[in-house]
């Protein structure tokens, strides 16, 4: 299945590690990266990717602000966030905010392509710091 | 002949991206990965290699200590240290350590291959603010570096950084014996050591100081920017 992934975070090493995560998986492609909520938004509308992987702490505007006008302006699009905040709270606000997905990133690379692949299909993926707190579907 | 490289962060993403970067590289070798400080100074007293990476913020053993360690054992390593800050005091403890390479992670994307290259020719590579540091206390003979130094209190052996480290990151003295391949007692008696040296009563007070003193690293909450890259 093909999937066209946009990724965004304001560390061009985290972007680095997690686009040759994603792109050894057969037919995903990162189509593009973005270093801030506002380029998030911005590129999202340009290249209309099926999933945006988002992290929350950036500068000039968070993930949580840009997950909010990209749900409204990109209905379709699934939001996948990859942050460092190991928090229950913070992952309420993520799924408040429209995400359909959130991976913690000391587990990147244990649940991202799970994670990608279950918001890929609409389906809810949820997984902080404890592995029996994931969730794949709901 | 190729340029072997040890690298050393807790993030499997960043060291992701770190090893994609370096090997870009041509004539360049990924030889070993480590996600804590004391399993990279193993690592590297077994695969010696040329240049060794280290993240100064690492659970067991941070990067500073790791390279203490590894000085120690060898002072012909060449590590450069990955750090989330250039502050005054990150530096000292870094070029005290004995890095020859100081890159902030949050420009290594940029910066960590001119730092590899730099020791590969036996030079060093600091960011424009550590030269500026050493600059400064050459100039004023030291006097630049003392002025904003924090008040002293008394040296803690290796040993007794690394068993803080330990015991701040949550550990009890069993589980930090187990670690050091000490005995319990032993552990507890470096403990009391300490916390008697620091005039410490509590638990707390530990953690707090091995916080100022970048033994452990915390996470910055939501909204607060930072350099590092697990934010």
């Amino acid at each position: 299945m093909t999937i066209r992934i946009l990724v965004v975070d304001d560390h061009p090493i985290v972007r680095q590690g997690l686009r040759t995560l994603l792109e050894g998986r057969s037919g995903w492609e990162v189509i593009g990266e973005a270093s801030d909520g506002m380029e998030a938004i911005e590129k999202a509308g340009q290249l209309n990717p099926d999933v945006m992987v988002l992290d929350v702490t950036m500068p000039r505007m968070n993930g949580l602000e840009a997950c909010r006008v990209i749900r409204r302006s990109s209905p379709s699009l699934e939001i996948l966030f990859v942050t460092q905040h190991d928090s229950p709270q913070m992952m309420r606000e993520a799924l408040d905010a429209g995400a359909r997905g959130y991976v913690v990133k000391s587990n990147a690379a244990r649940d991202l392509l799970e994670a990608v692949e279950a918001v890929s299909q609409h389906r809810q993926f949820t997984a902080l710091n404890q592995r029996d707190s994931v969730s794949p579907s709901l | 002949m190729k340029l072997r490289i040890l690298l050393a962060d807790d993030h499997e993403i960043v060291r992701r991206g770190l090893c994609a970067l370096l090997q870009k590289h041509e004539g360049w070798e990924v030889i070993g990965e480590c996600s804590d400080g004391r399993d990279a100074v193993e690592k590297a007293k077994q695969l010696k290699p040329d240049v060794v990476i280290l993240d100064i913020g690492m659970p067991n053993l941070n990067g500073l200590d790791a390279t203490r360690q590894l000085m120690q054992h060898d002072p012909n390593f060449k590590v450069i240290v990955l750090t989330i800050t250039d502050s005054d005091q990150v530096i000292r403890e870094a070029l005290d350590a004995g890095a020859r390479g100081f890159v902030l992670k949050s420009d290594a994307a940029r910066d960590l291959v001119s730092a590899v290259e730099a020791l590969q020719h036996r030079r060093m590579f600091f960011t424009p603010r550590v030269n500026d540091l050493v600059l400064a206390g050459f100039l004023d003979k030291g006097r630049a570096i003392s002025a904003t130094e924090p008040p002293t209190l008394p040296t803690l052996t290796a040993r007794e950084r690394e068993i803080t480290q330990l015991l701040a990151e949550g550990k009890s003295s069993k589980e930090v014996a187990s670690l050091l391949n000490l005995s319990t007692k032993t552990v507890e008696t470096h403990r009391s050591n300490i916390m008697r040296k620091l005039s410490f009563h509590s638990i707390r007070d530990l953690v707090v100081y091995a916080i100022k003193n970048n033994i452990i690293q915390i996470d910055m909450p939501v909204g607060a920017k930072n350099g590092s890259p697990a934010a």
